[in-house]
């Protein structure tokens, strides 16, 4: 219909080009450039680092100097799980898992991980994941058993993880005991469900439900012994069993009172 | 004529229908919040119901109402018929399926990672795939949006492309730079690792890319409210637009600053420098320009309607506006939010206010608010103005009252709701939460005021089945309309431009710009996770236990 | 009232004026903050292996809490995790500067301390680090704010801002809450 002469065309293209350049180095010049100078200056960082500290090639603040870290590292467990950690669980030989459970654990754990001894825990079905930390942690010596401690302080990595996969099923968490569990009460049943928010309390099925998402080593809770389950929660509560990771299990244990981790032991003794 | 009013109604039926089921979640996700007792209270129905919800309002209802509304504008304001028809079917069949995939896996519990599923919290792949056609699906709606405006364009040449287009294509190239942000994370990092392909994740580069899309995912679900600012308030109003060059030019400021913003979501972020946050900062000062700019232009565009039907004085004019009209009865409740909304926003984008509200209530509550608030009334006054095109019914006085009734409700219903909740924020009350310990004393005295929120929320509630109630009204009645609309009367700008730039015409200069933009703003803050890999974050299932 | 078109655009162009000129008021207060008082976001930058943060480090258990360093720094160092800090309780010196690392061991968590400026994500992979000074003493809550598993509404820690006489290290530098 018409046209627009080429100097208003040009025009608007000019303007709108030199405006959003102007923008990026209005915003990129005083954030890459004179806040990390004036920064520095005062904070005692130099020109080029705070620049690059701007720009995010060097970590830390254009501000101020990192403050130094002391610290010395004291794990209270060896086991990381890495990539290569849990590929090898996912790869593990069962049989050779069988074979060294035949010569070494079947004496209390039997064959099937059905113990008859209420003290020593079911491993029938248990989560890989879980049974691997809790050997390595007996080996590394992070948790300690006057039984269990003897019996694993000579098998390799490999060795560790196939036994885990000759007990265990391939589970990263916990069946969720909702599913069942006899009824122990409503308080219980809240606190499995809620936890309690006044003692710091998640719900327990927030690590131990089977979709929760939670640490990758937790233990399948339904269906073991509910006097193994009371002794690790008292373990835990005292400070005599220390291998969770960050205090998982401790800060929790450690809030529940002796009658509630009775019921809960009970609770997740059922089917 | 609006030939393809099927395909319209297809896309808009699904959306309100998924809307008014969330919102049935919403009210009841306040009350597990409020210090009554609700039923099924525990965390894990509540995060299904939080994912459920907010995938559901943030994704589905959005995109299946821009894409429809934007295939309306296609054929009402071209006077064309729709090019690529058997595609854009193709693209809503992508959507429905998609959504019947994540809502599935959703409410079966297998995804309860809530709508922005940061990993390496991981649900069901199907919950991300289910995302990924819906996403899909806009992407041939944004094909499609793209050919009938060329193909417009090359039989009137020289010509301006009517304003409703122009702004419809723009969010269309708007989406399609978005979505690359999210869908490289889904497509690259989150999928793979639902699938198990790969037992870490670098947290770092999922969360930027997700920022990539963050914000300017909001202005697609903004720009059908401002396409009826400019396009049908006035017109419903009796006016004119006051100058449809600033409706051009605030529509191309929106689509190139509401890109390059999104690391201002992660202004808290240890993964991200301080320059970076600071120039993305910057440039979201500059996306608020347009907005401001939209609400002077629609003011004296309604000024112009309220002067010409008799208003006299500085204000006089305001009572005048033909507020029976539910677009400019919508219109003015808009502006209305868009004061709090907006002005919240201008907080967010402020380091230092950021550092007090990041992850409060504020936040949620500013964002119900102003898209909920601002913009999801227009998609309600937008439905009512083309209802009657679509079916070929008119709605009568009856109907007309319960639409505005139904507005009112709304617009109450969300004040009441979010202005506590700001408030709770500004005090510390942090996000995403089942329950609040209102027996501690810090927080006690929150309760009454969620309480007062749950009563907003309910509110919303019974307008937004209100709004499906009236909708249906319409399709039910049974005398059709004496005079059936075929088409939308689109506003008159007061003064029409006669020859047009290019620039404000086509998208080629500032899609150009736009790269500019874009690498400059985020070419570092990605490229940095792949010159320093990360050590990797083990991903953590919701999905399954193995 | 004759608008004519010279009019409209003269009106728009003073309106964009004026609105820029807000804006970059508002903008300004974000770089007065950044030059006058030299405040940034929360930016550390600093990576860090979170499948190894229980094992090397300064994130290892014993390390965690609030410890004055040989050159008089008061430092807190904090991991948080599905779905507990460590530690639950924190003793910080009021009128003091103090300095807050804390890095994930699992997923994504977030701070913010009620009454304080004090927020930030706190992300897998990276240490995240806030300066702040406690100017009022009493105990804060201190909630993750970011969803991080079903867990997460439980997920709190608690700060007890303490003046600062009654702020006392013991032998190795650190102050805990207490049994």
């Amino acid at each position: 219909m018409s046209d627009i002469p080429a100097s208003a065309e040009n025009r608007w293209r000019a303007w709108s080009i030199l405006a959003v350049i102007g923008a990026i180095i209005i915003g990129g010049g005083l954030g890459f450039l004179v806040v990390p100078l004036v920064q520095g200056a005062a904070g005692g960082v130099d020109a080029y680092t705070a620049i690059c500290r701007a720009f995010g090639i060097l970590p830390g603040s254009p501000a101020r100097p990192t403050p130094p870290s002391q610290a010395n590292p004291y794990p209270v467990t060896q086991v990381a799980w890495t990539e290569a950690t849990i590929n090898a669980i996912y790869g593990a030989d069962r049989s050779t898992g069988a074979a060294l459970a035949a010569q070494r654990c079947i004496a209390c754990h039997t064959v099937e991980g059905n113990t008859p001894d209420p003290t020593i825990p079911r491993n029938a079905g248990q989560s890989r994941f879980a049974i691997y930390k809790q050997l390595h942690d007996y080996r590394s010596g992070a948790r300690k058993n006057e039984t269990m401690t003897p019996l694993v302080a000579d098998l390799d990595d490999k060795a560790i993880v196939d036994l885990a996969a000759y007990y265990g099923r391939l589970v990263r968490g916990a069946i969720d005991p909702l599913r069942g569990g006899p009824f122990v009460g409503v308080e219980i049943e809240n606190l499995v469900a809620n936890g309690d928010i006044a003692r710091n309390l998640p719900p327990c099925v927030s690590c131990h439900g089977v979709k929760a998402g939670g640490p990758i080593e937790t233990p399948t809770l339904t269906s073991q012994y509910p006097q193994y389950i009371e002794a690790q929660l008292k373990a835990f509560a005292s400070g005599e069993r220390h291998n969770d990771i960050y205090h998982r299990m401790r800060s929790v244990a450690s809030k529940l009172t002796p009658s509630e981790m009775q019921l809960l032991a009970i609770y997740y003794s059922g089917k | 004529m609006v030939r393809n009013r099927n395909l319209v109604l297809a896309h808009l039926w699904l959306a309100f229908a998924v809307f008014a089921l969330a919102a049935i979640l919403g009210v009841w996700q306040m009350w597990v919040r409020s210090p009554l007792h609700a039923p099924y209270a525990d965390p894990e129905n509540y995060f299904r119901s939080v994912t459920a919800h907010g995938t559901a309002m943030a994704y589905v209802l959005t995109t299946l109402f821009v894409m429809g509304y934007g295939y309306f504008v296609a054929e009402s304001s071209l006077e064309r018929r729709l090019p690529w028809q058997g595609a854009a079917w193709a693209g809503y069949m992508l959507a429905v399926v998609g959504t019947v995939m994540a809502v599935v896996t959703v409410l079966s519990g297998n995804a309860s990672v809530l709508y922005t599923f940061y990993p390496p919290l991981t649900g069901s792949p199907f919950y991300y795939i289910g995302l990924v056609l819906v996403v899909a699906g806009s992407w041939v709606w944004c094909a499609v949006m793209f050919v009938a405006m060329a193909q417009w364009k090359r039989e009137n040449p020289g010509v301006a492309v009517p304003l409703a287009m122009f702004a419809t294509v723009a969010n269309a190239v708007m989406w399609a730079w978005t979505t690359v942000g999210v869908a490289a994370e889904l497509l690259f990092q989150v999928i793979p690792a639902a699938f198990g392909w790969t037992e870490t994740i670098d947290v770092g580069m999922s969360r930027t890319l997700f920022s990539w899309t963050l914000h300017a995912i909001v202005y697609f679900w903004l720009f059908p409210a401002y396409i009826a600012f400019y396009t049908m308030a006035p017109a419903a109003a009796g006016g004119r637009l006051y100058s449809e060059t600033m409706g051009r030019l605030s529509f191309i400021l929106l689509l190139l600053y509401s890109l390059p913003v999104g690391l201002h979501h992660l202004f808290m972020d240890p993964e991200q420098s301080t320059g970076f946050k600071f120039l993305q900062s910057f440039l979201t000062a500059l996306v608020t320009v347009p907005t401001l700019l939209t609400v002077f232009t629609i003011s004296a565009s309604f000024e112009i309607a309220g002067r010409l039907n008799g208003g006299t004085g500085l204000f006089g004019w305001i009572a005048k506006l033909p507020w029976h009209r539910p677009m400019v009865l919508a219109t003015g409740l808009a502006f209305f939010m868009l004061w709090f909304g907006g002005g919240g926003g201008l907080i967010n984008m402020s380091y230092g206010m950021n550092a007090m509200v990041h992850n409060t209530s504020w936040v949620t509550a500013h964002f119900h608010l102003i898209f909920g608030g601002t913009v999801v009334i227009m998609y309600f006054a937008i439905a009512y103005e083309i209802w009657p095109v679509l079916v070929g019914r008119s709605p009568d006085a009856v109907n007309l009252a319960y639409q505005r009734r139904q507005l009112w409700l709304w617009a109450v219903g969300m004040m009441v709701m979010t202005l506590p909740w700001h408030w709770l924020g500004l005090n510390g009350q942090w996000r995403r939460v089942a329950h609040f310990d209102y027996s501690d004393p810090l927080i006690a005295w929150w309760g009454p005021w969620v309480v007062v929120s749950l009563i907003g929320g309910v509110m919303l509630l019974a307008s937004a089945f209100l709004f499906v109630w009236n909708l249906l009204r319409l399709h039910a009645r049974r005398v059709p309309a004496e005079v059936v609309p075929v088409g939308m009367r689109y506003a008159q700008p007061l003064y029409p431009i006669l020859r047009i730039p290019a620039a404000l015409n086509g998208f080629g200069l500032w899609n150009a710009l736009l790269l500019l933009l874009m690498v400059a703003a985020y070419a570092w803050p990605i490229a940095q996770f792949i010159a320093y890999p990360s050590p990797g974050t083990i991903v953590h299932h919701l999905d399954r236990a193995g | 009232m004759a608008w004519t078109e010279h009019d409209v655009v003269r009106s728009e162009l003073r309106w964009a004026a004026a609105v820029s000129g807000f804006v970059v008021i508002i903008f300004g207060l974000t770089l007065f903050a950044a030059l006058a008082l030299h405040r940034n976001p929360p930016s550390n930058l600093e990576r860090i292996d979170p499948k190894t943060l229980h094992l090397t480090g300064e994130f290892t258990e014993p390390n965690l809490g609030t410890r004055v360093e040989t050159n008089g720094r008061v430092t807190v160092r904090m991991v948080a995790t599905q779905f507990a800090f460590v530690p639950q309780c924190i003793v910080v010196p009021e009128a003091q500067e103090v300095t807050l690392r804390m890095s994930s061991a699992d997923v994504i968590h977030g701070i913010l301390v009620t009454g304080t400026n004090v927020n930030t994500m706190v992300v897998p992979g990276y240490v995240s680090q806030v300066h702040t000074v406690f100017q009022r003493g009493g105990d804060l809550l201190m909630p993750c704010h970011e969803f991080c598993g079903f867990g997460h509404s439980q997920m709190y820690a608690r700060v007890r801002v303490v003046p600062r006489d009654q702020f006392r290290p013991d032998a190795q530098g650190r102050v805990s809450c207490g049994p």
